[in-house]
């Protein structure tokens, strides 16, 4: 205040307002942020261009993984090799026509081995249907002793898959056999998806 | 709707089940519903055949039909086209019209046939039979390979001695999928590699106790359960006699009408 007096003497014009300081002098509270930029405004056209292109992107992206799905796994081994399209007329077998007994045999051959695996079926049917059967008995005979070992035998098994069970071949494996090729190794080129 | 008809059917069997046994609870002396049976577990332990059955008449001949109707399908593989292309020459070079040593030195597709057939010729091929065919050893696992073979053990059952799909009671505490493989280990040993299909039984057999020594239960009730062999045998210091036995060879070791009745039904 005594500077403010001190230059007030100094004034040529003594002025009342200066006389009353505390009325010129105001503090603010410490602004920790700075005051928000004004928004640059932009052309419609621009905003529009832009939303365009970036539509336009994700369409061409679609379009290209759409196309890509459509693609499958070429299987090489059903792809007929070029020389055989080329040499088929000097590949194709010259025979004789099938007699007409030859042709009915194979006629009732056919029915006889459909009618063969036809009874086969409901032989398996009938097994299925026999085992099935003793195991609801079963379980039903279980129930009747005690719902807990019931409900204990109708869990699944996880522990049962994945399984692996090699079918029957041929002839038996030979015992310490040693392949004279060496050992077959898959070489199929691998494909991800 | 599936889950719900079967549970009807379930039903169904249940109380045809029922209705079986009531014969057997009306039996003098038996305390009807309170009558106490005792746990059984089983298991039926199954070879699966090693090799394929041989093919009967019927199948023989469509095989060989299916096989000409590929080959009348086929186009010439390169070696037949070879094959011609070397009778060729050879007309050529009677005739004398090609020189002698450039054809000679070649290989033929005949000379390629001939040693290819020589080298599978030398081959030799496991026997479908094997020596514990020729012997009936029923204690090998090594015998008929197209087959199904199933074991049984022999087990005391009261004073005599049977044989038996290998059977135990089950221990307090234990389910019954639990019992089937202790018991299992406790018949056969160790060695016995197994795989279990599932924790459900699948078959049963019950059986009375002497009325002499029917005093706390009843009977036994045992619930088998199917397992095939993975690996290995019957442990011989644990069971002595034991038996791998083809289906139809069954009844001639199974002494019990009833229970190889019972036992055929789950066979497949």
């Amino acid at each position: 205040m005594s500077l403010l007096k001190a230059f007030s003497r100094l004034t040529l014009q003594s002025s009342k307002y200066l006389a009353q300081p505390s009325a010129w002098l105001h503090t603010s509270p410490v602004l920790c942020a700075e005051p928000l930029k004004k928004k640059k405004k932009l052309d419609p056209q621009i905003i529009k261009q832009r939303e365009d292109r970036r539509k336009k992107k994700l369409e061409k992206q679609i379009r290209r993984l759409e196309k890509n799905a459509r693609q499958l796994k070429p299987i090489e081994e059903l792809e007929v090799p070029l020389t055989l399209i080329d040499e088929q007329k000097q590949r194709t077998r010259t025979l004789p026509p099938l007699s007409e007994a030859e042709v009915e045999r194979r006629i009732q051959l056919n029915k006889q081995w459909s009618r063969y695996k036809h009874e086969q079926k409901m032989q398996e049917y009938q097994i299925m249907d026999r085992l099935m059967q003793s195991q609801r008995k079963a379980l039903e005979e279980l129930r009747l002793e005690s719902e807990e070992l019931y409900q204990e035998a109708i869990q699944p098994d996880m522990s049962l898959l994945p399984v692996k069970i090699k079918g029957p071949v041929a002839t038996p494996p030979i015992p310490n056999y040693v392949s004279p090729d060496g050992e077959y190794i898959l070489e199929s080129k691998k494909w991800d998806i | 709707m599936l889950r719900k008809a079967s549970f009807i059917l379930g039903n169904q069997v249940r109380l045809n089940a029922v209705s079986l046994c009531r014969p057997f609870a009306s039996a003098p002396g038996a305390a009807g519903k309170q009558e106490k049976w005792d746990l059984y577990a089983g298991v039926l332990v199954e070879r699966l055949p090693i090799v394929s059955k041989e093919l009967n008449a019927l199948e023989k001949d469509f095989q060989e039909y299916l096989w000409r109707v590929e080959f009348e399908k086929s186009l010439k593989s390169d070696s037949e086209i070879q094959h011609e292309r070397d009778l060729k020459q050879a007309e050529l070079l009677k005739k004398g019209q090609i020189d002698l040593d450039e054809a000679a030195s070649k290989q033929t597709a005949q000379d390629l046939k001939d040693a290819y057939t020589e080298e599978l010729n030398k081959f030799e091929k496991a026997p479908r039979t094997t020596a514990d065919d020729k012997t009936n050893n029923v204690l090998s696992t090594n015998r008929c390979l197209d087959d199904k073979l199933y074991l049984l053990v022999e087990q005391a059952v009261g004073s005599k001695k049977h044989f038996l799909l290998p059977q135990g009671p089950r221990l307090e505490g234990e389910t019954m999928r639990q019992a089937a493989e202790r018991i299992v280990r406790e018949k056969c040993g160790e060695q016995l590699d197994l795989l279990f299909y599932g924790n459900a039984p699948c078959g049963f057999y019950k059986y009375k106790y002497p009325a002499a020594v029917r005093d706390q239960s009843v009977g036994a009730k045992v619930f088998f359960f199917r397992a095939s062999l993975k690996n290995g045998n019957v442990d011989k210091n644990i069971s002595k006699n034991f038996a791998w036995m083809q289906k139809d060879a069954l009844g001639s070791k199974l002494s019990n009408e009833r229970y190889v009745e019972s036992v055929q039904k789950f066979l497949v």
